[in-house]
């Protein structure tokens, strides 16, 4: 009697796993659960690329900058501003045209002034703002200069559906405020008008660092740079890395190699530049760094 | 063995099925993580298509627009921008929202794909 209670149970138990094991597999892999309202946030990244590029081409259309930060939230970034620089910085290296790039890197900086910085225009732009000193680069945002005239931000209607987690409805856009703004003219050439040895040993050793400046000593976005040296040559834009300045790039020089720098676009041509060596205060040498600073006459 | 235990094996069974879909489906459901666009909830597919029609205000690239558009699944341009309206008609979006994706779909009505269309 209890070897037979003994073997009814065993049976049972056996029975009730196989059927938790045939009950999981069905609801894993023969039919699972099926996502047909799916966020953004679960996007694959190259979508969410793709993504991001409309959105920030919406944005140069509307200049809602509430509106595009709250689109880019969708997508679950934990640090949306990084993303987009990485984004534009990725796209330029695959060759992608600048103008595709600069609307990311326009959304990139904007955000991360909290400001919209140019009017709607359908023409690729360069937003401009106040330069901070080549001290400053890296801990102080260059101060806004304000319109005269007080602007009305209307903001574009975030879509009211019932259901969604889109951006909240916002009457007033407080953080937006207006600024000055020009673009560019071309043709005309960005001269240098300083090149400082930086001898920081926190840098990192051999840092070439940009700064262009408008007429107006206000940085300048999207030029091209080109440095040159024997063994090869790169391009690379300015405003990739907002917080550091619209009108900042930087390049990574190899000690014991020449290089020679032009902005693009008939801008100067500096050369006969290299890693500078400094001193710290012990007397140990250490390879220093350089900032040139551009502007336009 | 008894009729009575095979009964109670085939319970046993029948209750195990149950707990593992139950298990599978509603407590710990295979999660996705790399999905297309083209299961994007309604609203959000309809914010997209305005985040188009808001850049093709501007842009004026019906190329760029479609290409755009294609993200969202293998419907032409103009079903996708319809599908949105007719979104929008049933949800109450404001008329600016409205405009901007008739302007888009007549752009894509006309819009005729040229060459490569690799998004």
């Amino acid at each position: 009697m209890r070897h037979f209670l003994r073997s009814i149970f065993l049976h049972i138990l056996i029975a009730l796993l196989t059927g938790l094991g045939i009950g999981l597999a069905y609801s894993w892999f023969i039919s699972p659960v099926t996502y047909v309202d799916a966020s953004p946030a679960i996007l694959r990244s190259d979508f969410k690329d793709q993504y991001r590029s409309v959105i920030a081409a919406s944005y140069a259309s509307t200049r809602d900058l509430a509106r595009a930060r709250a689109r880019l939230e969708l997508l679950g970034d934990m640090d949306p501003v990084g993303e987009l620089s990485a984004q534009a910085q990725q796209m330029q290296a695959s060759g992608e045209s600048i103008e595709v790039v600069q609307l990311l890197a326009q959304l990139a900086t904007d955000l991360q002034r909290g400001v919209v910085s140019i009017p709607a225009t359908n023409t690729p732009f360069v937003a401009i703002v106040n330069t901070p000193t080549a001290e400053k680069l890296t801990t102080e945002e260059a101060p806004q200069i304000e319109a005269t005239q007080p602007v009305e931000i209307t903001p574009f209607p975030t879509s009211s559906f019932e259901q969604t987690p889109l951006a909240p409805q916002q009457l007033v856009t407080p953080t937006a405020r207006p600024t000055f703004t020009s673009i560019p003219k071309p043709g005309t050439p960005f001269t240098l008008v300083s090149q400082d040895t930086i001898c920081n040993i926190d840098l990192q050793p051999g840092l070439m660092q940009f700064t262009l400046i408008d007429s107006r000593r206000r940085q300048v976005a999207g030029i091209e740079i080109i440095v040159n040296w024997a063994e090869g040559e790169d391009h690379f834009f300015t405003g990739f890395k907002p917080e550091l300045g619209n009108g900042y790039a930087d390049f990574i020089m190899q000690s014991g190699t020449i290089y020679s720098v032009r902005v693009a676009e008939g801008g100067a041509f500096v050369s006969n530049i290299f890693v500078p060596t400094c001193t710290d205060p012990n007397g140990k040498e250490y390879l220093g760094g350089l900032l040139l600073t551009f502007q336009q006459p | 063995m008894t009729s009575s235990n095979w009964i109670k094996i085939i319970i046993a069974l029948a209750l195990g099925a149950a707990l593992g879909v139950i298990y599978g489906w509603a407590i710990d459901p295979i999660e996705y993580t790399d999905v297309t666009p083209g299961i994007l909830r309604a609203d959000y597919r309809a914010d997209y298509v305005l985040m188009v029609a808001e850049a093709h205000q501007s842009e004026q690239n019906s190329e760029t627009s479609a290409r755009r558009l294609a993200l969202l699944g293998s419907e032409s341009p103009a079903q996708i921008v319809t599908s949105t309206l007719e979104y929008a008609a049933n949800n109450s979006f404001t008329q600016n929202q409205i405009i901007l994706p008739q302007g888009l779909l007549t752009a894509m009505q006309t819009y005729q794909p040229q060459g490569n269309n690799a998004p």
